[in-house]
């Protein structure tokens, strides 16, 4: 490949993250497949990451470190609470691990199942109420695809992707959960070669509360609000 | 267990397991650069505060996401919080307005909000070494750089904001990268001869 087909000299202001959107698509596609330009991204990575040490120091209030711990505790009994109608007996945890076992591997088979299976029906519902969602994609990942599995009373649930462009080692993909404007961030992750890759789906609360799923791309490690690109989108509202 | 001199990936290990010790002495160890970057970027203590607040509990409910691999804790953790504030900036409007720009370089005074005079005794070698590089380009291209990263502008805005083509600007983030590039590079080399005496 000559060197006017590299994107080295946009790699700088990529890396910053001044680049508009198409130029940076641009970018990301091209260092995906080029060991060159992703080496040269690495080390302009590193700069910009020592550059957030060049501000100037400063310290938060002394109550800010109060503060944290007492918005923990409250994000902590909202789980708790939430929480109680699903504490077993302690002499009941074997059997309870052994049930989530046999329904990872019910979720991975009717995964399986579902995927040959489903053709154009967005929600198929399968034995004992389990469902599967598919999503839509969008025009930065017009070839992929991608299905949210969940059991009856959604407390479980696995989302499976096929075909999402790899991205590079700046960006990696984050599901969301939505209700209400809020979002929920789930799993960060990254897909293998082929644009494949399962995850399983964590919230606070049963899936079935949430309307909406999404996939963005997000800047390496996740975000706390979806920041980037949508890839993939469905509604999880009961049909 | 005695948390202040575990290593900083355990203690996100910790975390993920809900282990809340492990968050504050996290706290301890990175409230003031996490709350630094973001006072930096949204010029507001309050807001900064709110953000730092932010950052944190995104740790206790996220330290799963955490690859060892991809990053140190405290990249990661500043990579966050650049990312949040910027989304708080964006979120506020306050993209290309003009209150936002600061012309005085926020990457080279010495003059935080709160004036820490201890904080600057305390610096580490590691911001002195970058601050002194960041020192060394010229204004122009410690402008850019500030409003392309601290401020989240694109090369259009920049563009638009200073008055300049946009070919002045692309050239000026480049040139300006490039040449850190090389001062942080040289001076890694330098310590490491000099250890190695």
């Amino acid at each position: 490949m000559s060197n006017d087909l590299h994107v080295l000299e946009l790699l700088p202001a990529y890396v910053l993250g001044s680049l508009d959107e198409e130029e940076a698509r641009s970018v990301s596609e091209h260092i995906a497949g080029c060991y060159l330009c992703r080496q040269e991204l690495d080390s302009f990575q590193g700069v910009a990451d020592q550059l957030l040490l060049a501000v100037p120091e400063a310290r938060p209030s002394a109550d800010l470190k109060i503060r944290l711990l007492e918005r923990i505790q409250s994000a902590n009994v909202k789980q708790s609470t939430q929480q109680v109608s699903w504490n077993f007996p302690r002499r009941l945890l074997p059997v309870g691990a052994l049930a989530g076992l046999l329904l990872i591997l019910l979720l991975a088979f009717s995964n399986f199942l579902l995927w040959q299976r489903i053709n154009n029906l967005e929600v198929l519902t399968g034995p004992l109420g389990m469902r599967a969602i598919a999503l839509h994609n969008t025009d930065i990942a017009a070839s992929a695809s991608g299905f949210v599995i969940m059991g009856a009373d959604g407390q479980n649930g696995v989302l499976v992707v096929d075909k999402l462009p790899p991205l590079d080692a700046t960006r990696e993909y984050q599901v969301w959960l939505v209700r209400d404007s809020s979002y929920t961030g789930g799993s960060v992750f990254s897909v293998d070669e082929t644009g494949y890759r399962g995850v399983r789906l964590q919230a606070p609360e049963s899936l079935l509360s949430y309307s909406a799923v999404w996939v963005t791309i997000e800047p390496a490690g996740g975000s706390l609000n979806p920041t980037g690109e949508q890839v993939l989108n469905g509604s999880l509202f009961n049909p | 267990m005695k948390l202040d001199s575990v290593a900083d990936t355990v203690l996100i290990q910790l975390i993920a397991g809900a282990h809340a010790d492990a968050l504050k002495e996290l706290y301890d160890r990175y409230n003031r650069l996490v709350f630094s970057v973001a006072l930096a970027i949204l010029g507001d203590r309050s807001v900064a505060e709110e953000a730092t607040l932010d950052v944190f509990v995104h740790v206790w409910r996220g330290a799963r996401t955490y690859r060892p691999d991809r990053a140190k804790v405290s990249t990661w953790l500043v990579a966050i919080t650049r990312h949040h504030a910027i989304d708080i900036l964006r979120w506020q409007n306050s993209r290309l307005d003009g209150k936002s720009l600061s012309l005085n370089d926020m990457l080279l005074s010495n003059e935080s909000a709160v004036p820490a005079p201890e904080a600057l005794v305390e610096t580490s070698l590691e911001q002195a070494r970058v601050r002194d590089a960041v020192a060394q380009l010229p204004a122009e291209q410690r402008q850019v750089l500030t409003l392309a990263y601290f401020r989240g502008y694109t090369h259009q805005q920049i563009a638009e904001v200073l008055e300049q083509p946009l070919g002045t600007v692309k050239t000026r983030i480049r040139l300006a990268m490039q040449k850190l590039r090389q001062m942080l590079m040289d001076e890694h080399q330098v310590s490491d001869k000099s250890e190695g005496t």
